[in-house]
């Protein structure tokens, strides 16, 4: 039997050479980056090419056996960020990429566990509610005496059995399933807007309390944990999903209005919200050890990147090292030294690539459910890139938010291939309804029909 | 909803121009700001990492360069100065923390090969690494240790000069600085050296040849006398009354000569002996307004055109309405005193003026700077600074200053193998109560006839210590002497 070549097919054909671009890339930079350090090459350099062609293989493997129609960008994508983000890594600290192999390995994993449990995008939407409850305990849990961790007096991190990770990363698609099971199912009557307050006309208060308790849940349980990086993002996938599900452009400027109240009033209260916006008006004036030092990292991040010039100073070459948060927070300053404008702008573009994909399988999609997920899950990605390279180069204040793929850190990583599965889960779905490629039934579905086929057999046999 | 997707699509392609612009500002809009920041050591880094060029002295030995660390240095070259404490002052010390000073400050291009010239040679032949250019001194390594020599252990400085050049043969300060110690890679001990050196009084890292002015004493002499015969106020052959005491005019304080002695007769005679109240008396007779005008025309009140960094300029005080209020200070100032105060390198022109037939010339000490293949990159060509006086004031200066060796205060100065040596002593009294404080000066030229050096010798006196209680001929006269006869019985040879 000879299959017909399908658009799906095209895609997967595509996706295969694309990951195998960013394999090259990623080789490339890692070879170079050593070769810039230590003037030697690599040690076990095969190894580490045969890892991440092997790893690049074996996921695109598990997308042609379980997502054949989906978007053939965003794995290309995500392994192009992870690789020269793994290379920066690596070049800082030889401890670290070691952790960051292993973590990519698990992400990696998750991101196929996500496809094989996660079948039919659409069922999500059936366990809004468990979503939300599993929300907010992850961003509950950094508050649990014994569990919680400080870092860098954010209230954000757990130990659990000697690894430290931070829920809130999972937290985020959590509260993003919810808001688009929610909306999807209830976008009409709240949009409906048949109560007057005043000039503005609002939506029943009662279809939209759940929503404004989850985000007001949020955002206050970001203030106790004072990640305001996170506030800021929760903030912005509210009120974009719901301007999106309602199509009301009063939700987006109470949106604004109400975000530049609680920065205010977070401005007013919280001496640690004062500093960011001082340090991210005037880092100058605090470098030094006699006023805090607390300006030194913004500095030496901005001296980095002018470093760096339109060309850069060549993989290992540079001096990221001098930026004591290089590895995680700052990793753009590292790659903006080293790679210079051209090699950060690519990075820009390819997290552009990214939310583009990710936008046009949300514009794709049918239900309403899967276009409001796949926008949430794509706002988080763009608008996280945005708050921290925003930070780093001081467009904005500086929160801590891991740069998505790029920067260091297990739980990141962790939950942005989980996100990533989704995306290509819901763009898979589509093209499974629009017909691109055939819709069988799935790897999940015929496990069921192969077990309900022999239960019928056991109970024939009985 | 797609609308309001592709919206939300523009309003994030907004969002990441807007970080695109922000990126441009700094890595290219605001490079050279950023990379200029002293706070910015990324370039320092780099530097530290690539050869460094030598400086080298007139008689070819290398009095700085740059040598491979061993390795578990945190740098690949280690910038060494072979000489010590001999040239601390020339060549400075280049460190990544503490930035640099001197030669290694003002000629940091050149030793690293960034200038325009070098670049484009290191375009012509990319695979040569090392892009490094040398700097090539005026001064005289061996001369530079006769001077350190003679001067032992007092504060003070020499400067030797070729009078028609305007080339710097020697010039150490004394207390010098082994700049060794402070470029050590350890940045610990680096900060200890630099913060023990700005810790003394006296000073070490201040080069007393050129960045440090000094009242002169009667060695100013040189100059009053000069503007009165050029101006024609004075004559050669004009007689002073022999006087212990003089009283100006606008006080009730009289001028006495040095330690009241009575003194006077011709000018020849009054300018051996050094009387005072003669050249109270011409400074008066030239004028509030001559005064000052004839000092600027010797370079006086005007940073001296050096090629080390941050020179200083000579000092005659005020300007001639004040001085025409305060005429004792005029009367002082005609003989060094009061508010004078002169650089070292200065006097040693100032001689080099009386040498060189009324013309002073440009002060200098970098000869050649050269590219790594030993190619010419620049050549200072000597050139005049100031003009003075005219050729006959220089020869009746000459005559006068002869004097001065010949029978006056500067005896000791009387050269070997019969050489005539022509000068000036100064001792310059700094306190009028309580213990003695003067500087020690002579500054003079030899041959007579046909000048070939001109030295400044300066000592620096203390509250009641040995200088303060001597004078410019006894102290300064056999340092000068030392240093020119030595000059002059290695002329033959090298």
């Amino acid at each position: 039997m000879t299959r017909p070549r399908t658009v799906a097919t095209a895609r997967r054909n595509t996706e295969l050479g694309l990951a195998l671009m960013a394999a090259i890339v990623t080789g490339a930079a890692y070879t170079l980056a050593a070769l810039g350090k230590n003037a030697v090459l690599p040690p076990r350099l095969v190894a580490f090419l045969i890892a991440i062609v092997g790893i690049l293989v074996l996921t695109h493997v598990a997308n042609r056996f379980l997502a054949r129609g989906a978007d053939g960008t965003l794995l290309p994508l995500a392994a192009l960020l992870n690789g020269i983000g793994y290379v920066m890594i690596a070049r800082l600290n030889d401890r670290l990429a070691a952790l960051q192999t292993t973590w990519t390995f698990i992400a990696v994993a998750a991101y196929v566990l996500t496809l094989l449990v996660v079948q039919r995008a659409s069922d999500l939407a059936r366990y809004k509610w468990t979503f939300l409850l599993i929300g907010i305990a992850l961003l509950l849990m950094p508050l649990v005496p014994g569990v919680g961790a400080l870092n860098n007096g954010a209230r954000i991190g757990v130990y659990v059995g000697g690894v430290n990770f931070q829920p809130g990363e999972f937290a985020k698609i959590a509260l993003a399933l919810f808001f688009a099971g929610y909306l999807a199912e209830r976008r009409e009557l709240i949009s409906a807007s048949t109560w007057k307050v005043g000039p503005l006309r609002l939506p029943e208060p009662r279809y939209l309390l759940p929503i404004l308790a989850a985000w007001a849940f949020a955002v206050v349980v970001m203030v106790a944990e004072k990640d305001l990086g996170s506030s800021l993002l929760f903030f912005t996938l509210f009120v974009v999903v719901v301007w999106v599900a309602t199509e009301r452009a009063s939700y987006l400027v109470i949106g604004v209005l109400s975000f530049a109240a609680a920065a205010y009033v977070a401005w007013r209260l919280f001496s640690h919200v004062q500093l960011r916006v001082a340090l991210w008006l005037d880092p100058w004036s605090r470098y030094g050890p006699e006023t805090g030092g607390r300006g030194f990292q913004p500095v030496q991040a901005i001296f980095a990147m002018a470093d760096g010039g339109v060309g850069g100073r060549g993989l290992g070459l540079g001096t990221p090292n001098k930026i004591p948060e290089a590895k995680n927070d700052f990793i753009f300053a590292a790659i903006g030294e080293e790679l210079g404008l051209l090699g950060a702008t690519a990075l820009l573009i390819a997290f552009l690539l990214m939310i583009g994909a990710g936008l046009r399988i949300a514009t794709r999609a049918e239900r309403p459910f899967e276009k409001l997920l796949a926008t949430g899950l794509t706002t988080i990605i763009g608008i996280q890139a945005f708050i921290i390279i925003g930070g780093v180069t001081r467009v904005v204040p500086l929160t801590g938010v891991a740069l998505p793929f790029v920067g260091y850190g297990g739980s990141s990583l962790l939950g942005n291939y989980v996100l990533l599965a989704l995306l290509v889960r819901i763009s898979d779905s589509t093209a499974r309804r629009l017909g691109e490629t055939p819709d069988t039934l799935t790897v999940g579905e015929r496990f069921t029909a192969w077990r309900k086929r022999n239960d019928q057999t056991w109970a024939g046999r009985q | 909803m797609n609308s309001r997707i592709r919206k939300l699509a523009l309003a994030l392609l907004v969002c990441f121009v807007v970080l695109f612009v922000q990126l441009n500002v700094i890595q290219v809009a605001r490079q050279g700001r950023y990379a200029a920041d002293p706070r910015n050591n990324r370039q320092s880094i780099r530097d530290f990492n690539r050869p460094r060029g030598p400086i080298v002295t007139a008689d070819g030995v290398v009095i700085a360069d740059s040598v491979p660390t061993s390795p578990g240095d945190n740098f690949k070259f280690q910038r060494r100065y072979p000489l010590g404490t001999l040239f601390g002052n020339i060549t400075g010390y280049y460190t990544l923390n503490f930035g640099s000073t001197q030669l290694e400050q003002s000629f940091n291009k050149v030793l690293m090969g960034d200038t325009p010239a070098q670049d484009l040679q290191s375009v012509t032949d990319l695979f040569k690494g090392d892009n490094s250019g040398s700097v090539k001194l005026t001064v005289r390594a061996d001369l530079q240790k006769v001077v350190a020599q003679a001067l032992g252990q007092r504060t003070g400085s020499i400067v030797v000069v070729n009078p028609r050049t305007g080339a710097v043969l020697a010039a150490y300060s004394s207390p010098a600085y082994d700049p060794n110690l402070i470029v050590v890679h350890n940045t610990r001990k680096s900060e200890a050296a630099l913060r023990f050196l700005q810790a003394q009084p006296t000073d070490p890292l201040l080069d007393r040849t050129y960045q440090e002015n000094y009242m002169p004493g009667s060695s100013f002499k040189i100059i009053t006398t000069s503007i009165a015969l050029q101006s024609g106020v004075l004559r050669m052959d004009q007689t002073f009354p022999v006087t212990n005491s003089w009283l100006p005019p606008q006080t009730t304080n009289p001028i006495q000569n040095f330690k009241g002695h009575n003194c006077g007769g011709t000018l020849p005679e009054v300018f051996a002996k050094s009387c005072n109240i003669p050249f109270a008396q011409t400074a008066l007779a030239v004028g509030p307004l001559g005064m000052t005008q004839g000092v600027k025309a010797w370079g006086v009140d005007e940073q001296i055109p050096y090629d080390l960094p941050s020179p200083a300029a000579s000092r005659f005080g005020q300007d001639a309405a004040k001085f025409s209020r305060t005429l004792p200070l005029l009367a002082i100032g005609g003989f060094g005193q009061g508010n004078d105060a002169m650089l070292p390198l200065h006097m040693a022109l100032v001689a080099s003026t009386v040498a060189n037939g009324g013309v002073m010339m440009k002060p200098y000490i970098v000869d050649e700077t050269l590219a790594h293949d030993g190619t010419v990159l620049t050549k200072t060509s000597p050139s005049p600074w100031k003009r003075p006086i005219s050729t006959n004031v220089a020869q009746q200066m000459t005559q006068l200053m002869i004097g001065v060796v010949n029978t006056g205060t500067g005896k000791k100065m009387q050269l070997a193998g019969g050489i005539q040596a022509a000068a000036k002593t100064g001792t310059a009294q700094l306190s009028t109560k309580g213990p003695q404080r003067s500087n020690a000066w002579i500054v003079g030229f030899a041959p007579a006839e046909a000048p070939r050096y001109a030295i400044a010798c300066m000592l620096k006196g203390g509250p009641g210590d040995d200088v303060s209680e001597s004078t410019g001929g006894t102290l300064c006269g056999p340092i000068a002497k030392k240093v020119l006869d030595y000059l002059f019985a290695t002329d033959g040879r090298g």
